[in-house]
């Protein structure tokens, strides 16, 4: 048993090291999927933060655009990405962008409301204490609000992006997808289990890394949260920051944010299993 | 000086959180703004600053109504507290202090210099400056926001609650220390609390809150304890109003009995000569430090060459500074004594005289009259 075990762990990491990269041909073997796979979550999690930001202090400083907003994001959300991947296909080809722009707006369901919840989080005293400071409204919002929200904001960055490093290998079935080709076409189509734990063990491991990265940015931006507590000084209402990793589940001794998730794109099905909001 | 001219604040619901105040804070005093939950003592506070528009009348500072100066660079220039303190919790207790500086474009340089004379001044310690809030006890937090509100030296300082969230002990503490800056600093000082006590101990003058907004009574803190205008105003301050205003009459007006206190060699018998009926006498050292109480009866139990110093002495409580004490410590301090009579001792613990509790009735009675 043992050995056979054993066998089979050599077997799968011999063919990882026969196939890790081929020096003719760039785009084969299993570094290029890594890379694919690193390039297109990092590119969907920062488009996506780049949109949740301002998105984010629009709703806070006009609170009625909010709901909507909100709404929409989560409309959104419920398309299954398999569907918006073939949806984009006509307009951006076999490009990343076919992948990266479903993903970018998916992780707009974790990171606005927690965006909005972190700016909205800062204490009133420390809010009424800013405007008799003397801070208009665009200052406090810069100097005060959003420094404090910044444990809150990477708490969602942190599901949020083991959850699209999770998903991007359903983009596999539009010919993109990184480390998800390994397993669709290398392993399910050939019927060869190698790639397939190489893809999903890696997919981990990328996982597991970027959130340990996002531990490390937390503690370098806040060093005035340090010594209380895993996630910042301040009371935190995250009722939000929970959504799917699958693979990240198992992402990293800090993962708590992630472990209450499951992930839909793993099994391949659709949104429709995701947590509803209730808020 | 601050002058609320009428002012109103009607909420659209109906609500009337202040109505129609008339009131004028003294320049360099401390005002204090007293009441139950939704008085409008708060309201009427951060009228002066624009954190609430009055919805009638208007609020001054030095004549110049506050509506027609631009609010951020009003309220830079007004200093304001906070219950909680309200510290940033991203920012070093030095930034934390700079805050106002920082705004009105000083330079870092110079804004944590200030911050560095601010720390000194209300006690903390340079050690302390790139700590952030979460590291200091609620005392400090709310000393740091005492110096953030004085950083950029403000004629004005608007103070709403600031240590009704610290523990009693802190809490005198904190005012023993604004007490203090206040007699350094001579601000203009608007303090909101709803503690009595608190504002008996801090205020010049006492403005009196009812529910509904209304002002009750503006009196300094003496005539407010000595004559409440009403029922309301009487049962706020207590029905030890009478005691606790004994606070404002000096010991030192009492005239102490010396020839009750005995050296601990003095004699049993010479002791009794001299006591001529008094049921106590006080025993104390060469040095004048006190021992204890010896009962009459006791004297006359021991053979009259006993020295007092050998006898099995009451112990003598605490006692009050003659000098710098009030009538309220003198009378604590009989309270609590087991002859019934209080020690009163010098700077150096000395003892002076003793004064028995008919005594102190007696002159209670003359110097509140």
């Amino acid at each position: 048993m043992i050995t056979e075990t054993w066998d089979w762990i050599a077997r799968v990491a011999e063919w990882g090291a026969a196939n890790w990269s081929h020096p003719g041909d760039p785009d084969r073997g299993v570094l290029p999927r890594l890379a694919e796979h690193m390039r297109l979550s990092y590119l969907s999690i920062l488009i996506g933060l780049a949109l949740a930001l301002p998105l984010g202090l629009a709703c806070v400083r006009w609170k009625r655009l909010y709901p909507p907003v909100l709404t929409g994001v989560n409309v959104l959300y419920a398309v299954p990405s398999i569907a918006l991947f073939f949806l984009m296909l006509p307009y951006t080809g076999f490009s990343d962008w076919t992948a990266v722009v479903p993903l970018a707006l998916y992780t707009l369901v974790i990171l606005l409301p927690n965006v909005v919840d972190g700016l909205r989080q800062v204490p009133d005293h420390v809010r009424q204490a800013a405007v008799a400071m003397g801070f208009g409204p665009l200052r406090r919002l810069v100097y005060v609000e959003t420094p404090v929200a910044v444990p809150v904001i990477i708490a969602g960055l942190r599901v949020a992006s083991v959850a699209t490093i999770s998903m991007v290998s359903v983009a596999s079935l539009v010919g993109l997808g990184g480390l998800g080709r390994l397993i669709l076409s290398d392993g399910f189509r050939r019927q060869f289990d190698a790639p397939i734990v190489i893809g999903i063990v890696l997919t981990v491991l990328l996982a597991f890394v970027t959130d340990a990265v996002l531990v490390i940015a937390r503690r370098l931006l806040t060093p005035w949260a340090r010594g209380s507590g895993g996630g910042g000084g301040l009371p935190r209402r995250r009722r939000r920051a929970a959504v799917p990793a699958g693979a990240g589940a198992a992402a990293g001794p800090e993962a708590a944010d992630a472990e209450r998730a499951r992930h839909p794109a793993q099994t391949g099905t659709t949104a429709k299993e995701r947590r509803p909001w209730t808020s | 000086m601050i002058t609320f001219e009428g002012a109103s604040k009607l909420y659209p619901d109906g609500t009337v959180a202040v109505d129609d105040l008339d009131l004028t804070v003294e320049t360099g005093q401390t005002t204090v703004f007293v009441g139950p939950s939704g008085s409008g003592k708060t309201t009427s506070l951060r009228m002066v600053n624009r954190m609430v528009e009055p919805t009638g009348g208007s609020v001054l500072i030095d004549g110049q109504d506050v509506r027609r100066r631009d609010p951020a660079a009003l309220r830079r220039s007004i200093g304001y507290v906070i219950q909680q303190a309200g510290l940033f919790p991203h920012r070093t207790v030095r930034d934390n202090i700079a805050t106002v500086p920082l705004l009105l474009g000083w330079g870092r340089a110079r804004a944590r210099a200030r911050a560095a004379e601010l720390m000194e001044l209300v006690g903390l310690e340079p050690s302390q400056a790139r700590r952030y809030p979460h590291q200091l006890s609620g005392g400090q937090q709310q000393r740091v926001g005492v110096a953030r509100a004085l950083a950029a030296d403000p004629p004005i300082l608007l103070m709403d609650e600031p240590f009704s969230a610290v523990d009693p002990v802190v809490r005198a503490g904190l005012q023993d220390e604004l007490l203090r800056l206040q007699e350094e600093l001579h601000k203009t000082i608007v303090f909101v609390t709803h503690d009595i006590d608190e504002a008996v101990r801090l205020g010049d003058r006492i403005a009196v809150f009812r529910p509904g907004g209304r002002l009750a009574q503006y009196d300094s803190p003496e005539r407010l304890l000595a004559a409440p205008r009403d029922a309301f105003v009487e049962s706020f301050v207590g029905y030890d109003r009478g005691v606790r205003r004994l606070s404002f009459f000096p010991a030192r007006e009492l005239s102490l009995r010396e020839d009750v206190v005995f050296g601990d060699d003095t004699g049993a018998g010479a002791a009794t000569a001299s006591m001529r009926g008094e049921p106590w006498a006080l025993v104390v050292t060469g040095d004048r430090v006190p021992l204890g109480w010896v009962g009459a009866g006791q004297l006359a139990r021991v053979p009259a060459d006993t020295a007092l110093g050998s006898l099995d002495l009451a112990p003598y409580g605490h006692t009050f500074a003659v000098d710098t004490d009030s009538l309220r410590a003198a009378l604590d301090a009989a309270v609590l004594s087991p002859a019934g009579r209080a020690v009163g001792v010098d700077a150096d613990g000395r003892v002076v005289g003793v004064v028995s509790q008919d005594d102190l009735g007696t002159a209670l009675w003359s110097v509140t009259e």
